[in-house]
C-alpha cells in the first residue's frame, strides 16, 4: 500500500514538472554565438498552425533595441523568419545575436521576440528578456566566481561595496551571506543557508559554499538555481547596530560534464 | 657514356645518402626516467586551485582563486598503485575534504603507458578522468593533477581545477 501511494506521490510530481519554454542551445550564449531557439506554442494563439514566423527585437525595455534583420514586414514576414517545425506546436529557429540584429556584443544586452503567421492575424505573447553574456566585463555590486557553475564547483559570492548605490549597501558592513536553493521544480530546497563572509580586498567580501554539500534535492528532483543577499549592520539614528541585506541576485546552474 | 655513368653514380650516391639520413632523436639527459613509476604511491592533496577558464580567455579580471582552504582539501588522499609497469588499482580517501574524485577505488589506465597525460579511473560503469600536469620526477616531487569542466550542451570550458599532492 505505502508502495502504491509513493508511486501515485512521484507519478503526480512527474506531470507538475514544468520544461523550460522557450529553451536555448546552448543554455547560456554570448552575442556572437549562434543560438537555436525550441519554443512549443500550445495554448497561444499560434497552436495549431503548420507555419511559424519569428519577430525578433533587441534590447526590450532597455533602449538602443533593434528589429531582427529578418522580420520584414508585420503584414508580410520574410521567408528567412520562418522556424523549422519540430513536432506538433513546436517550432526551433538559429540565429546569431550580432548578424541578426546588426548590432556590436557591446550594443546587444538582451532579445526578445514572438512567433505569427507570415500576415500577421495571430501570434504568440512575446517571449522576453533574455540576456546575452558579456563578452566585457561589466564590475558590479554583487557577482560569483566562477561566472557560470553546476552544483558541484566552489561558488564564491562576492559584494564589492565600491558599487554600491543604495545608502544601505554603501553603509553596510557585510558578515554573513544567505543562500536559498532552488529544485527543478521551482521549490526551495530544505531552509536557507547563512555562512560567514571573509574581507578579500579593500571594498570586496566573500563567502564560498558547495551547492551539492550544503543543499540535498528531494528524491528524483535536482538543483536548478539559487538566489543570495549579503547580511550585515548600519548604525541606526541612534548609534545602535541595524541588520540589513542587500537585494536577492538569482544564479541558475549550468550544467557540466 | 662517361657523362651518363658520372650522373647515374651521382643519383646512386645522393639516394645512399638520403636514405641514410635519419633525424636525431632526442633523448632525455641523464638517466632513462620512469614517468608511470614516480606517480606510483599515496599522495596528499597540498593545493587547490579554481580556473574561470571563460574569464581567462576573455581577459576579464578575476580568473582564479585558490580554494586550498576555503573547504579542508589537504585532507585528500590519492593512492596510485603501478605493478609490473603497468598501473592496477587506486583509492582516494577525502577524509572531510569535497570529493574531487567521486569514486573511492577501482582501477587505472593511462593514455600513453611511457608519457602518460590522462588517467583513467574506473570502478564497474563509473568512470572520471584526471590530467596530469607535471610529474614528480628530477627536481620536481609534486604530482600535479586537473580536472576540467565542460559545457553539458556546447563541449565549450568554462571552469578547470588544478590540484598539486605531495608524496606521503
Amino acid at each position: 500500500m505505502k508502495q502504491l501511494l509513493y508511486l501515485l506521490i512521484f507519478t503526480l510530481l512527474g506531470f507538475g514538472a514544468v520544461a523550460q519554454n522557450p529553451s536555448f542551445s546552448p543554455a547560456s550564449f554570448t552575442a556572437e554565438d549562434e543560438i537555436t531557439i525550441t519554443i512549443d506554442v500550445t495554448g497561444t494563439g499560434m497552436a495549431g498552425v503548420t507555419d511559424a514566423y519569428l519577430w525578433i527585437f533587441s534590447n526590450p525595455g532597455l533602449g538602443g533595441g533593434a528589429d531582427g534583420i529578418t522580420n520584414g514586414n508585420w503584414t508580410n514576414s520574410s521567408n528567412a523568419a520562418k522556424l523549422t517545425p519540430a513536432g506538433t506546436n513546436k517550432f526551433t529557429y538559429k540565429f546569431t545575436g550580432t548578424t541578426m540584429f546588426g548590432q556590436t556584443p557591446a550594443q546587444l544586452k538582451s532579445f526578445g521576440f514572438l512567433l505569427k503567421k507570415k500576415d500577421g492575424s495571430a501570434q504568440t505573447p512575446d517571449y522576453k528578456p533574455y540576456f546575452f553574456d558579456p563578452l566585457i566585463f561589466v564590475p558590479s555590486l554583487t557577482r560569483i566566481f566562477p561566472a557560470k557553475v553546476d552544483v558541484d564547483d566552489v561558488v564564491s559570492v562576492n559584494f564589492d561595496k565600491q558599487y554600491a548605490v543604495t545608502i544601505n549597501d554603501q553603509r553596510m558592513a557585510p558578515t554573513t551571506f544567505t543562500i536559498t536553493m532552488y529544485d527543478d521544480l521551482n521549490n526551495t530546497v530544505s531552509s536557507p543557508v547563512t555562512l560567514p563572509l571573509r574581507k578579500t580586498d579593500v571594498t570586496i567580501w566573500s563567502g564560498s559554499f558547495i551547492p551539492n554539500i550544503s543543499f540535498t534535492p528531494a528524491v528524483a528532483r535536482k538543483l536548478l538555481k539559487f538566489t543570495y543577499r549579503f547580511n550585515g549592520t548600519v548604525l541606526d539614528i541612534n548609534g545602535s547596530p541595524m541588520t540589513v541585506s542587500s537585494a536577492d541576485t538569482e544564479v541558475i546552474f549550468t550544467p557540466m560534464k | 657514356m662517361k657523362f651518363i655513368n658520372k650522373i647515374a653514380i651521382v643519383i646512386v650516391l645522393a639516394t645512399i645518402v638520403s636514405v641514410s639520413c635519419k633525424p636525431d632523436r632526442i633523448e632525455d639527459m641523464g638517466g632513462k626516467r620512469d614517468f608511470l613509476q614516480s606517480i606510483n604511491g599515496t599522495w596528499k592533496l597540498t593545493k587547490a586551485t579554481q580556473v574561470d577558464e571563460d574569464a581567462a580567455k576573455k581577459g576579464f579580471p578575476y580568473q582564479q582563486l585558490d580554494i586550498t582552504n576555503l573547504f579542508p582539501y589537504t585532507n585528500f588522499v590519492l593512492t596510485l598503485n603501478v605493478a609490473s609497469g603497468a598501473p592496477t588499482t587506486f583509492t582516494t580517501n577525502p577524509g572531510t575534504s569535497p570529493k574531487i574524485i567521486k569514486l573511492a577505488g577501482g582501477s587505472w589506465t593511462v593514455d600513453n603507458i611511457t608519457t602518460p597525460k590522462n588517467i583513467y579511473l574506473v570502478n564497474g560503469a563509473a568512470t572520471d578522468t584526471i590530467t596530469l600536469g607535471g610529474y614528480p620526477v628530477g627536481a620536481a616531487t609534486t604530482l600535479k593533477l586537473s580536472k576540467e569542466k565542460r559545457d553539458k550542451t556546447t563541449g565549450k570550458l568554462l571552469i578547470s581545477y588544478s590540484y598539486e599532492f605531495a608524496k606521503q
